[in-house]
């Protein structure tokens, strides 16, 4: 999905339970054991991409339940090859069956999203976006948030790169989903998190310094 | 999440959508073993605290496994 962050996963020492040695062993070996191995994972993802569109109703209102199957099917034929392609990267420090499952989740969701923007023009982020901010329901701090908007605004103009602000903007303000605006610009889920991993750091350094936010622990991207 | 919750983004540091990817199915088990996942895989949280899809999908594989008993 694209570049990774400040933060790292620690080493680990996986211990793999024997269910999941079982998986693994029968989808790398050869055979009708594989084969039959192939039938069980992909009716397992098929599950898990079902399950997910199921839980998206709502964004898919109006497509037929035979598409949703056929997007279903879509998803888990992509999930499996995802897990093929990383079988070696599964360590056991899951089950196996979970460790499979993320993969059909991530493609039913990425194609629930995109198929529910299909067609659709992606809105400019909007000029007045400060007025999307909710306000704070205490009169105390009325002052306060409406100041730090105000900081915000002139941040977001002057601190931040044209295109640090466009898909800062696009996917906070404009609610779009990062993988449908990865889709349209060609690039990755990943790394358009990346960029708005460098801008929310640069408005969060602005506003330390300008005594707006408490943030000992922000380090100048 | 608010406007402002939004543009800031998480406090901590984070992983990046790659790893939230690599580590989400020992970071679920964890949770639902009633383990502290925080510590096994730092910056995980705050990723699911600033991604939306990250967590969306996060909420989905509980869900699931939770289905699964």
């Amino acid at each position: 999905m694209g570049a990774g962050l400040a933060a790292t996963l620690p080493p680990v020492e996986p211990v793999m339970d024997p269910e999941s040695r079982a998986w693994v062993a029968a989808l790398a070996g050869e055979g009708g054991d594989r084969e039959a191995a192939l039938d069980r994972l992909h009716a397992l993802l098929l599950r898990a991409a079902r399950f997910e569109l199921a839980r998206r109703r709502g964004q898919l209102a109006g497509l037929p339940a035979a598409e949703r199957d056929d997007l279903a099917t879509q998803a888990a034929d992509d999930a499996m090859m995802g897990v093929l392609a990383r079988l070696g990267d599964f360590r056991g420090l899951s089950r196996f069956t979970t460790w499979a499952y993320k993969f059909a989740l991530l493609e039913a969701a990425t194609k629930a999203r995109r198929l529910a923007w299909r067609d659709r023009e992606l809105p400019r982020p909007p000029e007045d976006w400060v007025a999307l901010a909710d306000p704070d329901g205490r009169p105390e701090a009325a002052a306060e948030h409406a100041e730090l908007l105000a900081a915000l605004r002139t941040a977001v103009a002057e601190v931040l790169t044209a295109q640090q602000r466009e898909v800062l903007l696009t996917v906070v303000a404009g609610r779009v989903p990062l993988d449908v605006l990865a889709e349209r610009r060609g690039t990755t889920r990943g790394a358009l998190y990346k960029t708005i991993h460098d801008a929310r750091r640069k408005l969060r350094v602005h506003l330390v310094e300008a005594g707006l936010l408490a943030g000992e622990e922000v380090s100048r991207p | 999440m608010s406007l402002i919750d939004g543009l800031l983004g998480p406090e901590e540091p984070e992983l990046g959508c790659d790893d939230c990817f690599a580590g989400l199915d020992r970071y679920v088990e964890l949770e639902l073993a009633g383990e502290d996942p925080d510590t096994r895989l730092p910056g995980l949280r705050a990723h699911l605290a600033g991604c939306l899809a990250c967590r969306e999908e996060h909420e989905s594989l509980r869900a699931l496994l939770a289905e699964d008993g």
